[in-house]
């Protein structure tokens, strides 16, 4: 293979493919945008809401006022809650007047008195996250009075009220604090990389197999002296440049976006709404290493994926065509990232870091985790390396068969 | 220059091309002329070693088609009618390309690119996008990128189709004009009149094989027609191979 012809392949692909706005946006400036937007600001937003509801005074709608014990009344206030008399609470939480309320019957300070069960409806609306809310902050409350309740009683009676818990659970966390950090939506890194190699390197894949036999060109550039392999090894390095442009501009906007974000807005939520953030993934850890084990993944994925669109892409006829091809192929990177949340029940031992792309994007979950270790890591690159081997040969195949090139 | 024997080239049960020979000298034009469907730009292929032939033998510039394919392409320009390039690329940009596809150093084509230049005027195109081209702008392209690294051999493929009666007069005079006394032509169309025109001699093919082989005034003295069109049906005619419309 000679290098300058690769080079004049690649370099012609390249230059097409930066005069087309569309590839442009969609390689550079999305995947810059959307990932920081979807890690960072949508945590970042519920924690933001989070803080809101849980300090801002809530009015509850409280039906049957005057049976309400007053420092059952006080625990409630105490939550940033102002108790609001109703006639039907049901009916006020119903047509969102206020977001939760209380219905307390008139023989519940009665039953209180006498030591009997004491029955009080707490209203909210399933499924509306901020009723929930508030709806749990009162359960708060009234659990905060109940436990007084009973100790008062065990106590009156006699009783150590530490009899109620003859077992203390304790639970200890063994993670690490880059797995403790890296949060319920850290699987969303490896399938944003996936789906950006493809979606960044699919035009020039496209116009560089399917659009050339379209317009006629790949027969009279095959018509010169260069050989097939060149020809499909230059196409090829441009279909990975754009693939990984993409996802490169993916982890860079995923690192200035956190940056920023974290040190503009983070400060401004309290401790709870810290916690939310963190738990949802908005404070991952990226190190220089997280950085190339990212980046090193991220070429071995756009790699089979273009080698993957160059073999698809040359059987179409045309360029609508090989879009057509194309789309499934989103799919296909979806099911590993949908194992991949299920990765702690799959396991990772043995099989796993031999499973093409699935082993990368494990390797990419435990690379933002800080968990990447030094044999798991050799073997799925080393499997990639294989599979990208074998997919170009296939491609090659392609470039060398009458029926595909003139399937017109 | 062209040396083609036995010439067959099968797509699964259709001989597309079936048995075909013929010679190209130093300084001819030779015309493929036949019907769509016939095997001209299956020949053209074959002998551009785009496709491998499934028997007989072909040698372009002294170079065998089957095992010297790169230096056969080295040999080689092909113009089309498909006008296909590269949209986002200018004139200039899309001969670089092709000029580097032929191992030619940066100043060589841009030396060529001049002498191109005072021969097909390139002037509009060289510095506009591929995709704002006219009809006939196109084909100047196309025409210099296939003559960039002077042939000996020059393919044209039913090089006028879709061009206006200016820009076909170009390509028919280039075409002409190219040949000299060491380089050679074939020239595949179904238009009577640009074989009258400009081969010196010709080969009709009818369903894939090679039904006549002389000059335009040979054929029509063989047929003992007045023209080179109704010499075509006559020949078509006699050949055995003949459809329907074609007999009556």
């Amino acid at each position: 293979m000679r290098w300058r012809f690769v080079r004049s392949v690649a370099g012609k692909e390249i230059l097409s493919t930066l005069r087309d706005h569309r590839a442009i946006v969609s390689n550079l400036v999305i995947p810059l945008v959307l990932l920081p937007v979807i890690m960072l600001g949508l945590p970042l937003l519920m924690g933001g809401l989070f803080q809101r509801e849980t300090t801002t005074v809530t009015e509850v709608a409280v039906e049957g006022r005057a049976h309400l014990p007053a420092d059952l009344a006080a625990l409630i206030e105490a939550q940033n809650a102002v108790l609001i008399d109703v006639d039907d609470a049901v009916e006020a939480v119903r047509a969102d007047r206020m977001p939760a309320g209380l219905v307390v019957g008139p023989g519940f300070a009665e039953a209180l008195a006498s030591g009997t069960r004491a029955e009080i409806a707490v209203v909210g609306k399933e499924g509306n996250l901020r009723a929930e809310l508030n709806v749990g902050k009162l359960r708060a409350a009234i659990d905060a009075y109940r436990r007084a309740l009973v100790a008062e009683r065990l106590v009156a009676a006699g009783v150590d009220p530490a009899v109620l818990e003859p077992i203390a659970v304790v639970t200890r966390d063994a993670s690490t604090d880059a797995e403790r950090s890296s949060g319920q939506l850290a699987w969303l890194i490896p399938f944003f990389i996936a789906i950006w190699t493809l979606t960044g390197g699919q035009m020039t894949a496209i116009d560089a197999t399917a659009g050339e036999k379209e317009r006629g060109t790949l027969e009279v550039l095959l018509v010169a002296p260069v050989r097939r392999a060149e020809v499909v090894f230059g196409k090829f390095l441009a279909v990975v440049l754009f693939g990984l442009s993409a996802a490169v501009m993916a982890i860079v906007g995923f690192i200035l976006g956190g940056t920023v974000l974290r040190t503009i807005f983070l400060p401004m939520l309290g401790d709870e709404a810290t916690g939310i953030v963190s738990m949802m993934g908005g404070q991952l850890t990226i190190t220089p290493l997280t950085v190339v084990l990212l980046v090193v993944s991220s070429v071995l994925m756009a790699s089979v994926v273009a080698a993957l669109l160059m073999s698809v892409t040359l059987f179409a006829r045309s360029f609508k065509e090989a879009q057509t091809y194309v789309a499934p192929m989103s799919f296909v990177l979806l099911i590993p990232a949908i194992a991949l949340q299920f990765k702690d029940l799959i396991g990772t031992g043995g099989f796993a870091y031999w499973v093409p792309v699935y082993n990368v994007m494990i390797l990419m979950d435990d690379a933002v985790k800080g968990a990447a270790q030094l044999g798991p890591t050799l073997t799925a690159w080393g499997t990639m390396a294989v599979l990208i081997v074998a997919l170009l040969a296939f491609a090659l195949a392609n470039f060398r068969r009458e029926e595909v090139l003139f399937r017109t | 220059m062209i040396e083609v024997r036995g010439l067959t080239k099968r797509f699964g049960d259709v001989a597309a091309v079936d048995d075909v020979s013929f010679d190209v000298a130093p300084g001819e034009v030779f015309g493929l002329l036949g019907p769509n469907g016939a095997g001209k730009t299956t020949t053209l292929r074959v002998l551009a070693t785009l496709l491998h032939a499934d028997g007989g033998r072909a040698s372009v510039a002294g170079h065998d088609v089957a095992r010297e394919g790169e230096a056969v392409r080295r040999s080689i320009g092909v113009v089309n009618g498909g006008m296909g390039l590269y949209d986002r690329l200018d004139g200039r940009e899309v001969l670089h390309y092709f000029g580097r596809m032929y191992g030619m150093e940066r100043g060589a084509i841009d030396r060529r690119i001049a002498e191109l230049d005072g021969l097909l005027d390139l002037s509009a195109t060289l510095g506009k996008r591929c995709g704002e081209f006219s009809t006939g702008m196109k084909q100047k392209i196309v025409i210099a990128r296939a003559v960039l690294h002077d042939p000996p051999v020059l393919f044209f493929d039913e090089a006028t189709s879709g061009l206006d009666v200016m820009a076909r007069r170009a390509v028919l005079d280039f075409c002409r004009a190219y040949p000299g006394e060491a380089r050679a032509v074939v020239y595949s169309t179904h238009v009577m009149g640009e074989v009258e025109e400009l081969c010196d001699r010709l080969a009709i093919l009818y369903r894939g094989r090679v039904i006549a082989d002389d000059t335009v005034a040979g054929l029509t003295e063989a047929a003992g027609e007045a023209d080179l069109e109704r010499a075509f049906f006559t020949l078509v005619r006699r050949s055995g191979l003949a459809t329907e419309g074609v007999a009556a």
